[in-house]
């Protein structure tokens, strides 16, 4: 293509060196030194207030983030007093001087239950695999009918089913918040009165072995002689369990080395690791289960006349082996009695046992209690206080009718009702009916009535949110995105440049202004404002009121409410493509209205995408004519500029000329690669527990691991260069560095990681492949993924910054006699530089992701070069429409890799990686680039839209950042406008059934997409990469 | 490519939106008042193109037949779609100054046409989403509707030598209520009409309602 090529006169041929290039083509005078020194003297200058500038637009938005979080994610008023025995008529005799503990984590309650081998459901690898449980009921109810020594309970958690909140709750025996959840990698002693500290108050030994989650919560309560061992390695499947089996058997028993103990708890984690490994169907999951089968017989042969043994599990696990939200797999677990005391029994009621304690069909009707109930069984077993805060009520098995549960419902009433006036709770006039009843009549059914209808209204309490909060948090988001349209959108990138010098001094100024009279106000009022009740809020506040004075001032000080109004009219409906780019966003930001949009979230943007594709290939095809104000504006602009800076005319004025024949043809090619190439992507997915039988997941385990997987993996290493270098052609770029970060750095990086990958599937297969080898095949992976981590995020960055230029001096012309040398990829000088960044970039994101997701990230690489070329071709560069797509894209692509909106979909294995454990920052590294890959590579190429076929001295180099700050805004606009929806929509259901299942993890889930978005295109693409890029490009090609 | 050359527009394939027959042309003002206010090919504004028959096959969809008989309302909507054609909808169309007769040689073609057209359309239907492999049937059931549902303007399209401008807004309206349709899926009502491809199907007989009906105002 001729238009491609500069040509430019030159008095050697031979000169092949860039420093001789640049002295031949151009012709330096000392005028043309000083209008260039200037030049980039403004650049600059203008390129830090446009840094300062977006990072305070973003600062605001973390703050109305930290504001809406801290009203919603309200934590529960944790009360530190502890129970004692304080009437001597309610203390029952302790039942067992001895308790052993077996905790497995994950055992889910269909593991421990014979399921018939005809069940659609069964599984070999999961199922009856444990028959110790049932040996022992059967072994009850074959026998004398008075000797009832075992009891099988299903057990209900709360959500959220991770480890921590479940300790917290089996100790505890309250209910755990929300915002809890987050902190499941930072335990911290425990502060509430729980079952533990009265073990320990009461000069029973605690001996622990297992998790050490248990180390950090009770540190102070255990014994000495306890073995914590690491938890959150879920690679390690066997190091927990042998641990606790080998303790076990020093302290059982009457041949005991180890000091002598009241409590033993252990805490086995093998079957929870191989389901975040493996998923519960694989064969470890058999291993594993026959293993703890085995243990807990030879615990029971053991056990002496004086113990109550117990095995439980503190959740489930859902179908893919993970667990964290609240389906039916997660919470139901197993709890189970064993005692050999003699004159001990169960009391089962006769009348209901039958339907009560069935086992068919999965146990589907099986008698279940709540976990919480534990706690208050326990200290009334063990004849101890029960624990302050608790709000379960007693497994009704353990005691006699009659006299002995009259004591019981007492014991339980006393403390709730103390409980109850500690925390100054009203409970309503009808439930104190009940209430008085119950002093009267002490029934325990009705106890047990009264304890659920407490527990309620107690779960309604803590879910009580700040409004003051909440309100401020989406006032600020909504001010953020008006100033953030308003700077990015609507003022005219040449009045912006003049514009950006006033907003930081003005921002600056503000917020100490504010920051003074806040304090004023703070300290005024004593501190008894809700809103900023603390210095740190009463900062954070002050800064945000600063910010937005600071940014409205220079606004409103050129221009008024109305041109702002006719202006974004102007920008975001003037023309077609703009009209679809703003229904797109509508479209996508009103998803979050319903629950079963939110659920369905990741086939809508599937399908928007779709239909934006199918716009773009309509366009190309038919040509319809349209006004497109924009991008005549754009080509009025470069061919006045072109004329000025020597471009040939005709290249600068094609921007006026329609589509050519050809021109149509290839920009119908893209538009297919990208509705082709989405719709493939979209075949990848993780299914949403809600979206239930309408979704098949194809993104499992063992499809991961899968040869075909890994085959098409290995072809991946091909053909991705193979069509980054495709995409460079068009503009003859693929010169000079190109080939050595594509064909080189790319290739290479992919083999290297398609070996790890490889590695690591062979590990997880059935067969174990490694066994033969004496070293460990753990520091081969390690090795392999730093190697590629650091180059990849390090090494080709520092690279890239030198400035890889992706252009060739072309002398090989058929007239001999020729003066003229040819510029190989002139056209995309700009655009292919950049790219090489992406590329860089999109190695480390694919190393941690898993080979599916790997495939899905290969097709996201061209599906943004085919919008680049869409967009280019349309002439869009300017319109809202480009990072509309590209912000789309990101979601299409988070939800093609393996995502969805949900905690249990977080791939914590990623963060396992680079580091046997978890590292600061290793981990954090590899799971936000796992979770946010897509959204960090778009963040990056939005600057491409200005810059993809961008060819140099046309466009002044502020003119230029101006125009790639005003796309980055439009991305930075998409994500504010989804979270901005989100927030409001979470408080308007903060009541909905599904609010903690749906709506509260995609609110989350928005902020974070907006605050990794901001990080990037603040330090990533305007800071780092868009400055080094123009300025060196300008150094080459300067006037 | 816009056609540059406007005297022999006849016999040239070009789906572009070249409104030399559609829309009237200035220096041509010389019959009558009538013909000057209007472009040579146009359609009526009457009531008649209103496509009732389009009404009572979805009520007998959504209503009478058992489980959403989706192939007997095709075999329905195929000969309805030529009655609508032969007796409302080409005697709307004015080419020139005259009512044509409707030319049941390329009336047949144009039903082999839709029917050949509905491969395209299921691709892009599958393309937009639709399930891969299951529900294939289905999916080419749905696409056969939608092309049928054309099936008039895609007549007037051959009649008119493949002059899309005119006729664009049609094929625009079915394709505008299936996509918009596609709304009610994910809903979580549990109600059977929501099992593929009902919505799609119900939404392209109201998007070619609408469209038959007001497509001579716009």
């Amino acid at each position: 293509m001729a238009r491609n090529r500069q040509t430019k006169n030159i008095s050697k041929t031979d000169l092949m060196d860039e420093e001789l290039i640049k002295k031949s083509i151009l012709n330096i005078s000392s005028d043309e030194k000083k209008i260039y020194k200037i030049r980039i003297n403004k650049f600059k200058k203008s390129h830090l207030l446009y840094v300062v500038l977006l990072s305070c637009l973003a600062i605001l938005q973390f703050i109305s983030i930290s504001f809406f979080t801290r009203g919603f994610l309200l934590s529960r008023n944790v009360l530190s007093n502890i129970s004692n025995h304080t009437d001597d008529s309610l203390i029952l005799s302790p039942k067992f001087d001895k308790l052993v503990i077996l905790i497995v984590d994950a055992l889910r309650f269909d593991f421990v239950i014979p399921v018939d081998t005809n069940n659609t459901l069964f599984n070999d690898n999961y199922h009856n695999n444990m028959p110790i449980f049932n040996t022992l009921l059967q072994t009850d109810s074959n026998s004398n009918c008075n000797s009832h020594n075992s009891l099988l309970l299903k057990f209900i958690a709360d959500p959220p089913t991770t480890t921590l909140q479940r300790l917290k709750g089996l100790t505890t025996g309250s209910l755990p918040t929300f915002i809890d959840a987050g902190s499941n990698f930072a335990g911290e002693v425990i502060e509430e009165d729980n079952l533990i500290q009265q073990f320990y108050l009461h000069n029973k030994n605690v001996c622990f072995v297992g998790d050490d989650t248990w180390d950090s919560l009770f540190q102070p309560y255990l014994s000495n002689y306890s073995v914590p061992y690491e938890s959150l390695n879920v690679w390690d499947l066997h190091t927990v369990d042998n641990g606790v089996i080998s303790y076990f058997q020093d302290h059982l028993g009457n041949s005991s080395s180890g000091e002598s103990w009241d409590i033993l708890i252990g805490h086995m984690l093998g079957i929870d690791h191989v389901g975040h490994k493996y998923g519960p169907n694989h064969h470890t999951m058999k291993e594993k289960q026959i293993q703890i089968n085995q243990f807990i017989q030879s615990i029971i042969n053991q056990l002496d006349n004086n113990t109550l043994f117990l095995v439980m599990g503190d959740h489930g696990m859902d179908h893919t082996g993970n667990h964290g939200g609240d389906s039916k797999d997660e919470l139901e677990s197993a709890l189970f009695f064993y005692s050999k005391k003699p004159g001990f029994m169960f009391h089962f009621n006769d009348s209901k046992s039958l339907n009560n304690y069935n086992m068919s069909n999965l146990g589907e009707s099986y008698k279940s209690i709540n976990q919480i109930d534990l706690v208050s069984t326990l200290s009334l077993l063990m004849g101890l206080p029960v624990p302050f805060n608790n709000l379960g009520w007693p497994i009704e098995e353990f005691f006699e009718n009659g006299d002995e549960k009259e004591i019981v419902t007492k014991i339980m009433i006393n403390q709730l009702l103390t409980y109850k006036e500690t925390m100054g709770l009203n409970i309503e006039t009808s439930n104190l009916l009940i209430n008085g009843t119950l002093n009267s009549k002490r029934d325990f059914d009705l106890g047990h009535q009264y304890q659920t209808m407490f527990l309620e209204v107690c779960k309604d309490m803590w879910a009580r949110f700040d409004y003051n909060s909440i309100i401020t948090g989406i006032v600020f988001m909504i001010i953020s995105l008006i100033l953030l349209i308003v700077i990015t959108k609507l003022i005219p990138s040449i009045v912006m440049n003049q514009m950006v010098e006033e907003f930081p001094p003005w921002m600056g100024l503000m917020t100490i202004v504010s920051n003074i009279c806040f304090f004023g106000v703070y300290y005024v009022f004593n501190k008894t404002l809700s809103l900023i009740d603390s210095p740190l809020w009463c900062f954070l506040f002050a800064t945000a009121i600063g910010i937005i004075v600071g940014g409205c001032v220079p606004i409103f000080d050129r221009y008024n409410f109305a041109w702002i109004v006719s202006k974004s009219y102007e920008v975001f409906f003037s023309d077609y493509w703009s009209r679809i780019g703003c229904m797109i966003l509508l479209i996508h930001s009103c998803l979050f209205a319903s629950n079963s949009f939110t659920i369905w979230e990741d086939r809508i943007i599937n399908f928007l995408l779709i239909s934006l594709g199918m716009l773009t290939l309509v366009e190309f095809v038919f040509l319809p004519k349209r006004q497109t104000p924009n991008a005549l504006l754009t080509a009025k602009i470069s061919a006045n500029e072109g004329t000025t800076s020597g471009v040939n005319s005709s290249t600068a004025n094609s921007n006026n000329l329609p589509l050519s024949r050809f021109g149509r043809l290839l920009g119908g090619y893209h538009s297919l690669v990208l509705i082709i190439c989405t719709r493939v992507a979209s075949l990848i997915t993780i299914c949403r527990e809600e979206q239930g039988i309408y979704c098949s997941p194809t993104f499992l385990n063992s499809s991961n691991n899968s040869i075909w997987c890994l085959t098409l993996c290995f072809l991946t290493i091909f053909i991705i260069p193979a069509f980054i270098k495709g995409y460079y052609n068009l503009t003859s770029s693929y010169q000079a560095a190109a080939p050595i970060w594509i064909d080189i750095f790319l290739k290479g990086s992919l083999l290297i990681n398609f070996v790890y990958w490889l590695l690591t599937s062979l590990e997880n297969s059935n067969i174990n492949y490694f066994d033969q080898f004496d070293f460990n095949i753990n520091i081969v992976r390690y090795t392999i993924a730093r190697i590629i981590a650091g180059f990849s995020l390090i090494a080709t960055n520092i690279g890239w910054a030198m400035g890889p230029l992706c252009i060739k001096l072309n002398v090989h012309n058929t007239d001999i006699k020729s003066r003229y040398a040819t510029i190989l990829g002139y056209m995309n000088i700009y655009g292919s530089e950049y790219f090489l960044l992406v590329i860089n970039i999109l190695i480390a994101i694919l190393l941690f992701n898993k080979p599916l997701a790997q495939l899905s990230l290969c097709l996201m690489c061209n599906q943004i070069l085919s919008i680049l070329e869409i967009i280019d071709l349309l002439k869009l560069k300017e319109n809202i429409i480009g990072p509309i797509v590209l912000g789309l894209l990101s979601c299409q692509q988070f939800f093609s890799t393996g995502h969805q909106a949900t905690i249990p979909s977080l791939q914590w294995d990623i963060a396992f990686i680079l580091s046997d454990k978890i590292t600061f920052p290793l981990s954090q590294i590899s799971l936000i680039l796992n979770t946010f890959g897509p959204h960090i590579l778009v963040a990056l190429s939005v600057a491409l839209l200005t810059l993809w076929k961008q060819p140099p001295d046309v466009l002044k180099p502020q003119t230029l950042l101006g125009r790639i700050v005003s796309n980055c805004g439009m991305l930075l606009i998409y994500n504010t406008v989804l979270c901005l929806s989100s927030l409001i929509w979470v408080t308007v259901f903060r009541r909905h059934l599904m609010v903690w299942k749906i709506f509260c993890p995609r609110y989350m889930f928005a902020c974070l997409c907006l605050i990794i978005t901001q990080i990037i295109i603040i330090i990533g693409t305007v800071a780092f990469a868009t400055s080094r890029l123009i300025q060196h490009i300008n150094d080459v090609f300067w006037k | 490519m816009p056609n540059k050359t406007k005297k022999s527009v006849k016999k040239r394939v070009t789906f572009s939106d070249d409104t030399t027959t559609t829309v009237s042309r200035s220096h041509n003002k010389t019959r009558s008042d009538f013909i000057a206010n209007h472009p040579p090919v146009f359609i009526r504004k009457t009531f008649k193109t209103i496509p009732w028959h389009l009404l009572f096959l979805l009520y007998y969809y959504v209503k009478l037949s058992k489980n959403y008989d989706i192939i007997t309302l095709l075999k329905m909507l195929i000969p309805s779609q030529f009655i609508y054609l032969m007796y409302q909808f080409n005697k709307s169309t004015i080419y020139g100054n005259k009512r044509l007769k409707l030319n049941i040689t390329l009336s047949l073609v144009t039903i082999v046409g839709s029917f050949l057209l509905g491969f395209p359309i299921l691709i892009i239907v599958i393309l937009c989403g639709a399930p891969f492999v299951e529900h294939l049937p289905l999916s080419w059931l749905l696409s056969l509707h939608i092309s049928y549902l054309a099936y008039p303007a895609l007549y007037s399209v051959f009649n008119c030598d493949f002059k899309v401008g005119l006729w664009k807004k049609y094929f625009i309206a079915i394709v505008l209520g299936g996509w918009l349709s596609c709304v009610v899926i994910p809903l979580d009502w549990d109600r059977d009409w929501q099992a593929w491809p009902i919505p799609v199907v119900v939404g392209s007989y109201l998007g070619a309602f609408v469209g038959y009906s007001i497509g001579a105002y716009i």
